[in-house]
């Protein structure tokens, strides 16, 4: 694994390396976020279905959001199990084994603190475009830091997450450039279920006439599956990313940068 | 610690300059001899238990008030269109 000073690019890099070697673990994390990625576009539906009546269906909305809930502590489990797998793997520059399933309980509980502050404050601030910014770098730096939290606190895991967004050109930048990745993600699953319906739709005796009306923007639930389907596609590299970018910053505040540059140098020679 | 070599690492915790024999890596990253025991009675140590709970407490309050909050939000704006 070649590694750069910090920078965006530098942290994308590495972060397709590291996702590259823990490819297996990207499954856990696909199918943790599964249920919650599929619950909320069922909320989504329910809120388009009821339209300008939402607020008098208030107990059907509540039990989606309740569901939500629990899929996001299962959720969480998968992206910390993924996160220290990625971190495994950019420390030794190997596939991660079977140690990355011991996600330590300090660690976890002090993620699932900030990720659940993460979601109260992205649906707290929906209304204003910065906020969900903010609440989508903030969620994303609660995953990098994970690992950080040895010991449990309140308090601990906040620090480190301001520690970290010392500098916020770089979790900014990287909120810019996954929001790119969600849209071409998105684009490449409509067009790929495209393909497969005209496809079908070419087969001789196979007759779909339902297809393309199931599988165009027209249908609702199809838009909101592919956009639940691109957020889980883009996942493990937005986690991987983070967990590289919290490691460099750290590893450049304590000179640790220096000292894996000198030592790649001393091999080399 | 040995002043007369070369530094080889640095200490992740105190920052300080190591020579090869002193420098221990542990999960990937250096620390000193005294750092590592600090480390690892840390580890034993338990946590307490009124952090855990706090932890817990402020958690469920959290999930709690954003699935509420999804709500309320949700259908506030649903009713603007």
């Amino acid at each position: 694994m070649i590694r750069a000073p910090l920078s965006t690019t530098s942290v994308l890099d590495e972060a397709a390396d590291v996702v590259r070697l823990a490819a297996p673990w990207s499954a856990v994390i696909v199918l943790t976020a599964l249920p919650y990625r599929f619950l909320q576009a069922v909320f989504f539906d329910q809120l388009a279905e009821t339209g300008s009546q939402a607020s008098r269906y208030g107990n059907l909305l509540g039990g989606t959001a309740n569901l939500i809930v629990a899929a996001i502590l299962f959720a969480f489990w998968g992206r910390a199990v993924f996160a220290r797998a990625c971190r495994l793997a950019h420390a030794r520059g190997t596939a991660p084994g079977r140690e990355a399933w011991s996600v330590s309980r300090a660690a976890f509980a002090s993620y699932v603190l900030t990720g659940s502050a993460a979601f109260f404050a992205g649906f707290l601030t929906f209304f204003t475009l910065i906020g969900i910014v903010v609440a989508v770098m903030f969620a994303g730096l609660a995953i990098g830091t994970m690992e950080l939290n040895e010991r449990i606190s309140i308090v601990e895991p906040f620090r480190h997450i301001t520690r970290s967004a010392r500098s916020l050109a770089i979790p900014a930048a990287l909120v810019f450039v996954f929001f790119c990745a969600l849209v071409i993600a998105f684009v490449n699953l409509a067009a790929a279920f495209g393909l497969a319906v005209w496809l079908f739709t070419a087969v001789a005796g196979f007759d779909a006439p339902h297809w393309p009306a199931l599988f165009g923007f027209g249908n609702r639930r199809f838009a909101l599956m592919l956009l639940a389907g691109a957020l889980v596609v883009v996942e493990p590299f937005w986690v991987a990313a983070h967990v590289i970018y919290v490691r460099k910053a750290g590893a450049q505040e304590s000179g640790d940068d220096l000292r894996a540059w000198f030592e790649e140098l001393r091999r080399a020679s | 610690m040995h002043e007369q070599r070369p530094a080889y690492a640095r200490c992740m915790s105190c920052s300080k300059t190591l020579c090869q024999p002193c420098a221990t890596p542990w999960e990937g990253i250096w620390y000193c001899a005294g750092c590592l025991a600090a480390k690892r009675d840390a580890n034993v140590q338990r946590s307490p238990a009124a952090a855990w709970i706090g932890v817990a407490l402020l958690s469920f309050l959290f999930l709690y008030l954003g699935a509420r909050v999804m709500v309320w939000t949700s259908a506030l704006i649903a009713g603007l269109f």
